[in-house]
């Protein structure tokens, strides 16, 4: 027996022996059913992985059983990789080093019992999701088979979570399917549909989720041949050839590179141990696996990575009702405006199967959108990703009228209309003619109040804001803004929406810019301002892509569209006074119509061909203010430093206003709405690192600087509210434990 | 009594007796695509996705919730081949719920008109009070078929066993074994009398005196009545503007009919050659039906549910028939069953306001309109004392017809009831009427009423 004291362990661990059943079907064959009891989900908890140990001392002992199928509990489920809960808590190399072996060890039994045992045959049999440490258990087996059902996914996510597959998975993988494949599947974290875990070479054949277990047994007692797929010459020319595998090592590590800028060790640590893989010692590659492991699991990163996966599950519960039960999905939703963001939200829809109807005053608006969603369906269609009949679905969920007509039916409304309060309101009041008076009435107002567009509504306990990011069909987070009376159904039926179209929802209050608008207010505005007193765009940008933003701040400027910006700017200046008074710069840029992207230049120059990056203009220098304090040589990290402070001022008073329920939430929304730096974990949680005391410095510090002193708004914008005095008074953290 | 085409008068008094008891059938309204040339912009489409998106747009502006709907009956003369029950799918594919049935129907050129009448004949029975009926063709569609020669070559090779037979039937290859079967002319040919449609039309413009310049001068009117209809925005009632599958980024949905020519004219018509009886035939192909795609879609309830639902219909159905004869002079099938009609529906023609009736052709179309005028006609084959009554032309097809907006089989049954049904509203008569002529020798005609 393993001994599992000292490590984390669930408080309602069942006693030994239960989560593991061992079954005998016929003479010869063991079956282990993976059915841990105080878990709706398995997990390879220290419960688990022991009673694991237990049964292969059981098929250890027993020099007559030659086969061996590992399965769950039914054809939906299996297990959901190591403990992750467990993982985040680590802290200490040596803990995390024993977990990491115990499930290596347990692995390489399996492993060992067909190279040891004449004729033996182990077959993974998995219906339902087999991420991670269930992946790295199937290819320990001699074979696995996949349920051919919706339910069932396969694959090695760990890289998501900062860290990598340490239970064999790095080293077997490319053993059997070749690094090239094997790096493709590990550094994306993708889980693949049974169809494509075949194609891709991770499992030895496909079954009906009835047959399963018929099928398991006959290939375990070797009633039907089954060949693995062998990897031929390719093992020669290719996996021993140190040359190829250094190619294929160095490709894989520049594209790794120029995504993540050297900010997550956890893929290029994959890539050099997949690379050595086939070329090692199995106990060699399992070492470098661990010590691997020791080191990404205690670190910051993971740790980040880590509490934002649980942030985004933990947002699913936003569906649920006062009653306990989830609320249900819209099938008839319709959508207002078919501009960039409505057309796109349209398709989505039609995307998710929702029966949509997209309305808009101007015909050839509507012409765009259906073109565009075909277009989309087709192209998918194309790449196979799609069937026929399921093609024709998405065609078919959406339809286009120009006038205001048919929403009798529809269950939710996303306005996207123009940017005026009374455009809306009007808009809404006819349909509240002529829908239910439950039926949902959300705006994906970016600058208006909701509670504004509500009033004389009737029912307006079912007027909600539905606010969603450009381009909709990248952006995965979703503001749902509570007027307020805005009931807790409609939030918990908005969040059921948001979430069947694959996005992250985050509750926040009816203010203006919400949460993610309202800190990129000051962020972006900062960003002007340190153009406009002579700091090369160029570094700017930089600087901000190196502190972990997914793109630096003119350029994102760029991406928005300077119109836009500017409105969103004065919105903010009209509702929170000085400190957001807006730089001038755009200005100038505006008068010339060079709007940014959509206009072909802005701060950069656009080509029309998409797969040419944007290079700055030349000619920045023209719209520097001519009357802006020009400010001191900053250095890269000071510039990043001035930018994100004073986005994080406007976060602590944002907190402190509860405008979201708490700084999870509020970490959550900058990860996801702005790409904030996932590996710092949210703004709040890099905050904490480094402590409030010395951020109210610093704070007070810029506040000093003659360019922030001398023009209006500059001091309060980095003026430290009462919570974050507070919480440098106490030495305390935004994220209270 | 002897045999004739056309109505007994036992028949008659039965219907007449039994029309008090039955159920009233409503139109709860109806929408259609625009019709497209064939081969234009719709070709791309198919009957399954175009009849499903108007059905839709007809469900929702119809205000119907599709839980109410107890059948999907689609009339369409050529359904694709791996949509074969059309009506099926569209229903399917419209969202209406799984448990409700769906058929497809087939009376030729009447296969729209013969869903609304279905969907009326099971309400007046009790065994459903709410329809989508739909009419639907893509004659860009029709397909090109294997001849008989290359199909059995193709099922000889495919059971050859050994190398030998397979060699020795691909030595029996001909290439005239690849001339393809068109199957939209071979659809248009009577199997009957085996004359193609034309030349029905032919032999009555000889029988009935109809000159080729009556023939072009009636098409240039229906080409002048669509525009002006067009232009003053007319058929925004029935129309829905619709965007087809293959319309590439820039492109438009198209809104209006895209047959009619703006710019016909005598001298044009007049320089076309007779096409079906050379030299010196009457009918060309500009005073002939153009070829069109397109759909239409209704909600026919009876008047008892609709009003439990609160909807207010187009129109009520008052009567409809149809009536058998001679397959060659098939044109003439309006005249019989619009007698039938009128008579089932205790009317008259002084009682009908507009008319409706297809242009399969310009000949066809003057014929009937003698034939409606003529005691002798009446006397000899509808077995009444009378002649039905004059047409005024300026209350037959005011917005022009199908020699102007094209003749999708299965569509326009349903497309002239639709178009009656909304002429019900500036008519200063109590009636509408909606007839068309049927390939095979048949007759088809609905009698609107209106529904307040």
């Amino acid at each position: 027996m393993i001994d599992i004291a000292g490590l984390p362990t669930p408080k309602d661990a069942p006693p030994a022996g239960v989560c593991v059943r061992i079954e005998r079907p016929e003479k010869g064959l063991i079956r282990l059913v993976l059915d841990p009891p105080h878990r709706t989900l398995p997990v390879f908890d220290m419960p688990l992985l022991r009673d694991l140990d237990l049964a292969l001392d059981v098929v250890e002992k027993d020099a007559g059983i030659t086969g061996l199928v590992v399965t769950g509990r039914d054809t939906k489920t299996f297990a959901a990789g190591a403990d992750i809960d467990a993982i985040a808590a680590l802290t200490d190399r040596a803990t995390v080093g024993r977990v990491v072996a115990i499930g290596q060890n347990l692995f390489e039994r399996i492993d060992a019992l067909s190279t040891t045992r004449a004729n033996f045959t182990s077959v993974a049999a998995i219906g339902g999701a087999a991420p991670g440490g269930a992946c790295e258990l199937a290819l320990a087996c001699s074979f696995a088979i996949l349920c051919d059902n919706d339910a069932t996914r396969i694959g090695l996510p760990e890289t998501m979570l900062g860290i990598l597959p340490g239970w064999g998975g790095t080293t077997r993988l490319p053993r059997r399917i070749g690094l090239a494949k094997a790096l493709e599947a590990i550094l994306s974290g993708k889980l693949y549909t049974p169809r494509e875990a075949l194609r891709a070479g991770l499992v030895d054949r496909l079954c009906a989720p009835e047959d399963l277990l018929r099928i398991a047994s006959d290939i375990a007692m070797r009633r039907t041949r089954i060949e693995r797929r062998s990897r031929g010459a390719a093992k020669f020319f290719v996996d021993m050839n140190p040359l190829a595998v250094a190619f294929i090592a160095s490709a894989a590590k520049k594209q790794v590179l120029s995504r993540t800028h050297g900010h997550y060790p956890a893929p290029l640590m994959a890539i050099d141990i997949a690379a050595r893989a086939n070329r090692s010692s199995t106990s060699a590659s399992f070492k470098a696996e661990r010590e691997a492991v020791q080191e990404l699991a205690t670190g910051p990163i993971s740790k980040n990575l880590i509490r934002i996966f649980e942030l985004s599950e933990s947002a699913k519960k936003l569906k649920m009702l006062t009653n306990g039960r989830n609320a249900a999905v819209p099938t008839r939703v319709g959508v207002l405006g078919a501009g960039v963001m409505g057309r796109a939200i349209a398709s989505s829809s039609a995307d998710r199967g929702a029966w949509t109807r997209l309305f808009d005053i101007v015909p050839a608006a509507l012409d765009t959108a259906l073109i565009e969603h075909r277009a989309d369906v087709e192209s998918r269609l194309k790449k196979r990703k799609l069937q026929k009949n399921a093609a024709d679905r998405a065609l078919d969920r959406l339809d286009v009228t120009d006038s205001l007509v048919g929403f009798a039916n529809v269950e939710l409304v996303v306005e996207a209309v123009a940017e005026r309060l009374d455009v809306k309101r009007k808009v809404f009041q006819e349909l509240a003619r002529q829908m239910k008076s439950d039926a949902i009435l959300a705006t994906n107002t970016s600058s208006l109040s909701v509670d504004a567009i509500a009033s004389d509504i009737p029912h307006p306990e079912r007027v909600v804001g539905l606010h969603f990011f450009n381009p909709v069909k990248r952006m995965p987070l979703v503001e749902i803004v509570r007027g307020t009376r805005t009931s807790p159904e409609v939030v918990a039926r908005c969040a059921a929406f948001a979430l069947a179209l694959g996005k992250t929802p985050v509750v926040t209050k009816d203010c203006a810019g919400f949460l993610v608008n309202r800190l990129l207010g000051p962020y972006l505005d900062e960003s002007l301002r340190l153009f406009a007193g002579g700091i090369d765009p160029a570094r700017i940008d930089r600087s901000l892509r190196n502190f972990g933003m997914p793109m630096g701040p003119l350029a994102l400027l760029d991406e928005v569209g300077f119109d836009i910006a500017g409105h969103a700017a004065r919105s903010l200046h009209e509702a929170y006074g000085a400190r957001m008074t807006p730089s001038t710069v755009l200005d100038g840029l505006v008068a010339e119509q060079r709007l940014g992207k959509k206009a072909k230049r802005g701060f950069y120059e656009h080509s029309d061909d998409r797969k040419v990056k944007p290079i700055l203009a030349g000619d920045l220098h023209r719209f520097v203010p001519a009357n802006s304090v020009r400010i001191r040589d900053l250095s890269d990290a000071e510039i990043a430093q001035r930018v994100v402070l004073a986005m994080l001022a406007e976060a602590a008073r944002a907190l402190e206003e509860h405008v979201v329920a708490s700084a999870r939430e509020l970490d959550l929304a900058t990860v996801f709405g702005m790409g904030f730096a996932p590996f710092r974990g949210g703004l709040l949680a890099w905050a904490d690192t480094i402590g409030a005391r010395a951020i109210v410095q610093n704070l007070e510090a810029i506040a000093r600087e003659p360019d922030v002193a001398a023009r209006i708004g500059g001091p309060e914008r980095f003026a430290s509210c009462t919570l974050l005095a507070r919480l440098a008074r106490d030495d305390a953290k935004f994220h209270a434990t | 009594m002897a045999a004739r085409e056309g109505v007994g008068s036992s028949a008659l008094m039965t219907a007449i007796h039994s029309r008090d008891s039955r159920r009233q059938v409503v139109i709860v309204g109806g929408w259609r695509t625009p019709l497209a040339r064939a081969g234009g912009v719709f070709a791309r489409e198919d009957a399954g996705h175009i009849g499903a998106a108007i059905a839709r747009e007809t469900i929702a502006r119809c205000n119907i919730d599709v839980e109410d709907v107890d059948e999907v009956i689609v009339g369409c003369a050529g359904p694709p081949h791996d949509q074969a029950n059309v009506g099926r799918v569209i229903g399917l594919r419209a969202g209406i719920p799984e448990r409700v049935p769906g058929r497809t129907v087939a009376r030729n050129c009447a296969s729209g008109m013969e869903a609304i009448t279905e969907a009326a004949t099971c309400i007046e029975a009790g065994r459903g009070d709410m329809y989508l009926v739909l009419g639907v063709e893509m004659m860009s569609r029709f397909p090109l078929i294997m001849g008989d020669r290359l199909t059995r070559f193709f099922a000889k090779l495919s059971s050859a066993r050994s190398l030998g037979q397979r060699v020795a039937t691909l030595a029996s290859f001909r290439p005239s074994m690849m001339a393809p079967r068109i199957a939209l002319m071979e659809g248009l040919t009577d199997p009957i009398s085996g004359m193609i449609m034309g030349k029905t039309a032919e032999l009555l413009a000889r029988e009935w005196n109809v000159s080729r310049e009556d023939a072009d001068r009636f098409a240039l009117e229906s080409h002048a009545r669509a525009k002006a209809a067009r232009e003053a925005g007319i058929l925004k009632r029935e129309i829905v503007p619709f965007l087809p599958i293959g319309a590439r980024e820039g492109q438009h949905a198209l809104a209006h009919d895209d047959a009619v020519r703006d710019n016909q004219s005598m001298e044009s018509l007049a320089k076309l050659k007779p096409y079906f009886e050379k030299p010196d035939g009457r009918v060309t192909v500009g005073n002939s039906c153009g070829i069109t795609d397109g759909a239409c879609a209704m909600i026919v309830a009876s008047a008892d549910r609709a009003r439990e639902l609160g909807l207010t219909p187009l129109a009520k159905i008052r009567s409809w028939s149809y009536a058998g004869l001679d397959p060659a002079r098939m044109g003439l099938g309006p005249v019989f069953a619009t007698a039938k009609a009128l008579d089932e529906g205790g009317a008259t023609i002084a009682d009908v306001g507009s008319i409706e009736i297809n242009e399969a052709f310009a000949a066809q179309v003057l014929a009937c309109a003698k034939a409606f005028d003529s005691d002798t006609f009446a006397q000899e084959k509808l077995g009444r004392s009378a002649k039905l009554g004059t047409l005024d032309m300026s209350r037959v097809n005011r917005n022009g017809g199908a020699i102007a907006i094209g003749h999708p089989v299965g569509c326009t049954g349903a497309r002239i009831v639709l178009t009656a049904a909304h002429e019900l509203q500036a008519s200063d008569r109590e009636l509408t009427l909606a007839t068309l002529c049927i390939g095979g020798g048949q007759g088809g005609a609905v009698l609107l009423e209106r529904a307040s």
